[in-house]
């Protein structure tokens, strides 16, 4: 029996592009997320963080490489054991937030007896008791976020898997949000996986931070936070939460540049080169 | 709709100050703004009726609605307006059951979409009313060939727009029901079907105006009988207000249908937040 | 539905499509399952086509419909153009008169012909006014859409680099505006091109639709055949030339 709830063996991924051919997007990542931890994947947008979160929720295959849940291969969904939240509001608009989690549990296969109580609790546990008969579009991007956070809930399952949950929202709310969160994982005993892109957020809520490279993504480095669940709004203020956030932006801002093409630096070069063709210029005449 | 600053006088200005007020009350309530145009326009008509035109080419309302008792207590107008009520109602069931039955599987299947959506576009871009005399030659005189004409002009829509409402369902929502374990069944009766209602109803109304489009040239064309015939025999016997009374009514009853089949297409996209 | 347009596929399956149905007519046609009067057979109605687009009676009556829609078409281009231009650029116009058209073009509009040809008489000008009332809803209520779907930012980035009335209208108004015209203008051609070939149908004294109907009634089945087929290759050509030309006025827009 092995101690991770997710193993993550030597999976690589590509995907096919009408212009560009094959494109790598990971590279023989290996991995393990122990029981209980809360995970954080970080990394330069487009690396391919959320195609990984993806191979592990079998929804993406990969082209090689294999993942365990609890020790055993997966193939597919298991929606047994793994819940996801999604970045883009995927509760159905047709349905109210009760309903919307009716419908999990009826594709989950819950019995129809059980599916209205453990409904309930799970609007409850998200405080959104008051809107359980209101539809999606009549909520704030919060609520929105925190329904789709109890439709997962009500799953029941070990591992959830959450892919920018709160990339959508304004950051007051997302901080919000991430204490409520870490107070939630201080009470269950769940393994997250959290896919992000906020270095705050991935420091307050992680128990470790796994930091990816530029595409093809590989994994470049791991930080661990060690501070007890629920975490205080005051553990943001602390010298040791800047000094890991500073770390962690260390870390990435290599790969981040390779993304976005570093601006400063390119400017700079083009600076030095410009004065020396001036130079030979001047040099011939 | 800048505001003329008012002038000196005091009427011009009380007159400035009515029409800002009548402005915002428009912008408020622009149903109110769209009733007053039609009274304007109607009261204008009755108007120029009375003095400028002449009574007998463009007639007036009033005289319009002083020939509707003649008009429909003639049990040959009344017979033709319920036949071709009873034509368009079950031009319009065929078409709904039909076009749902087609619709459907061409959107679901990608095979099935690659091979029927090209036919299915070919025909659409068939002018149909050229062939309304194969319709007349194949399906008669009576009601049948009305009947399917009313049909070979309202599916289409319906078609287009399940076709069109299937392939838009949002793959988000359908990765969302694979990761909690929906089986392909309850992937389309939980995600498919609820996304495409809204479709369905707008190519439902779309349906409605298509199907009285061609039950009505059907109608007109073979003018032996029915409204048809009616509507040539007030018009050649230099009778406008018995036309324009019977126009009127069957403009009102499209008006009628099409804002029934309107409202329960809001009704059945409530959830759609920027189509409100 | 786009994609389909382009993919050789689609169109190899509407051509197989066309080839099963002639040769199913050809089949049932000359069999002698069915009355000459109700499916002419294939090679006589071919015959018959050939021969009529070598008469002049043909060309007249084409040239009667194309007039009547060339002039149904200005008008309602004209008219729908310009109160769709007024009409967009006001708001309260747009709240106000919108639903009204809307709600007009939702009438059969089919059931005033009586009333058009009424007023109008029976030859071509009850056919133009017909044309264009149909052709000219399309087109004003994709005028007021494009006008006043307008992104108000670009409006107000306009403005704020400057820009005046005409400048406005050139530069930021029309080019915005020009691809939902356009569709406007398409669709409200082949609607005025349809209704007019449809009040030839019913009443009429000459165009291609007086011409089918005419031959309906004398029962010559196979020369209708063959008129129908011509008009249905014109409208198809139509169809073809006036998307070609929306082509090239639909700037190509950011793919989401």
């Amino acid at each position: 029996m092995s101690e991770f709830a997710i193993s993550i063996e030597n999976v690589s991924h590509a995907y096919a592009r009408p212009d560009e051919g094959a494109v790598a997007t990971l590279d023989n990542v290996s991995l393990g997320v122990r029981k209980g931890e809360l995970l954080c994947l970080i990394g330069p947008s487009g690396c391919g963080k959320s195609t990984l979160l993806n191979i592990v929720g079998g929804l993406v295959r990969p082209a090689s490489g294999t993942i365990k849940i609890n020790g055993r291969p997966i193939i597919g969904p298991s929606p047994k054991d793994i819940a996801f939240v999604f970045q883009e509001n995927t509760l159905f608009p047709w349905n109210t937030v009760r309903d919307n989690i009716k419908v999990g549990l009826e594709f989950q296969g819950v019995p129809p007896a059980e599916r209205k109580n453990r409904a309930e609790e799970a609007i409850e546990a998200v405080g959104l008791s008051e809107f359980a008969q209101n539809y999606p579009h009549q909520l704030s991007g919060g609520m929105k976020q925190r329904a789709s956070l109890a439709r997962a809930l009500s799953l029941r399952t070990d591992i959830l898997l959450m892919d920018e949950p709160f990339a959508s929202l304004d950051e007051q709310t997302r901080t919000y949000l991430g204490e409520e969160l870490s107070i939630l994982l201080a009470t269950t005993n769940k393994t997250i996986v959290l896919v992000t892109h906020s270095l705050s957020e991935a420091v307050f809520l992680a128990d470790r931070v796994v930091v990816m490279t530029a595409r093809p993504a590989s994994i470049k480095a791991t930080i661990e936070v060690p501070e007890s669940h629920p975490r205080e709004p005051g553990f943001m203020a602390s010298p040791r939460f800047a000094e890991l956030r500073n770390e962690l932006y260390a870390q990435l801002r290599a790969e981040i540049e390779k993304t976005v093409g570093g601006f400063v630096g390119k400017a700079a070069a083009r600076d030095r080169e410009r004065r020396g063709t001036s130079g030979t210029r001047s040099d011939s005449e | 709709m800048t505001e003329i600053p008012a002038a000196n006088d005091a009427s011009s200005a009380s007159s400035t100050m009515l029409r800002a007020e009548a402005g915002r009350l428009f912008r408020r309530h622009p149903g109110l703004a769209r009733i007053a145009v039609i009274i304007v326009a109607t009261l204008a008509w009755e108007v120029a009726g009375d003095t400028i035109l002449d009574p007998d080419f463009l007639s007036p309302p009033s005289s319009i609605i002083h020939a509707m008792p003649r008009v429909f207590s003639d049990a040959g107008v009344q017979k033709a307006l319920w036949a071709s009520f009873y034509e368009l109602v079950t031009a319009f069931v065929i078409v709904v059951i039909a076009g749902i039955a087609i619709g459907l599987p061409i959107g679901l299947h990608g095979f099935t979409f690659r091979s029927s959506m090209p036919l299915v576009l070919l025909l659409y871009s068939i002018p149909q009313v050229t062939i309304l005399p194969l319709f007349v030659l194949y399906f008669g005189i009576g009601a049948g060939s009305k009947i399917a004409f009313g049909v070979s002009h309202g599916i289409f829509p319906i078609i287009l727009n399940i076709v069109a409402g299937v392939q838009s369902v949002e793959q988000a929502h359908l990765i969302a029901a694979r990761s909690m374990g929906a089986t392909r069944f309850q992937s389309i009766r939980r995600v498919v079907l609820p996304h495409v209602t809204p479709s369905l109803f707008a190519g439902l109304r779309l349906a409605m105006s298509g199907t009285l489009l061609g039950v009505l040239l059907a109608e007109l064309y073979v003018s032996t009988g029915g409204i048809g015939y009616y509507s040539r025999l007030f018009a050649d016997s230099f009778d406008p207000p018995a036309t324009f009374s019977l126009v009127a009514v069957l403009a009102f009853m499209a008006i009628v249908l099409n804002e029934t089949v309107r409202i329960a297409e809001r009704r059945a996209s409530f959830w759609r937040t920027h189509r409100t | 539905m786009n994609g389909i347009r382009g993919d050789w596929q689609a169109r190899a399956i509407q051509v197989l499509f066309v080839a099963a149905i002639l040769l199913l007519w050809y089949y049932v046609s000359t069999s002698g399952l069915v009355g000459v009067i109700f499916l002419p057979p294939l090679p006589r109605v071919i015959d018959k086509f050939l021969q009529i687009i070598q008469t002049g009676s043909l060309y007249y009556n084409l040239a009667v419909t194309a007039y009547e829609l060339a002039m149904a078409f200005s008008i309602a281009s004209i008219l729908g153009l310009s109160i769709g231009y007024f009409v967009g650029r006001s708001r309260i116009a747009v709240v106000i008169f919108e639903p009204l058209l809307a709600g007009l073009f939702a009438v059969p509009i089919i059931v005033f012909l009586p009333l058009f040809i009424l007023f109008f008489g029976i030859d071509m000008q009850s056919k133009i006014a017909f044309g264009a009332t149909y052709a000219f809803f399309p087109i004003v209520l994709n005028a007021i859409g494009g006008i006043s779907q307008i992104d108000p930012r670009l409006i107000i980035v306009a403005r704020s680099m400057g820009a005046n009335e005409g400048q406005l209208f050139r530069r930021v108004l029309l080019p915005a505006a020009l691809p939902v015209i356009a569709t406007g203008l398409r669709i409200g051609c082949i609607i005025g091109f349809l209704s007019i070939l449809g009040s030839e149908m019913i009443a009429g004294l000459r165009g291609l639709g007086s011409r089918i109907v005419t031959l309906a009634e004398g029962m010559n089945t196979v020369e209708m055949f063959a008129y129908i087929i011509f008009v249905i290759l014109m409208a198809a050509l139509l169809n073809v030339t006036l998307t070609r030309m929306q082509a090239r006025f639909s700037a190509p827009r950011e793919q989401p």
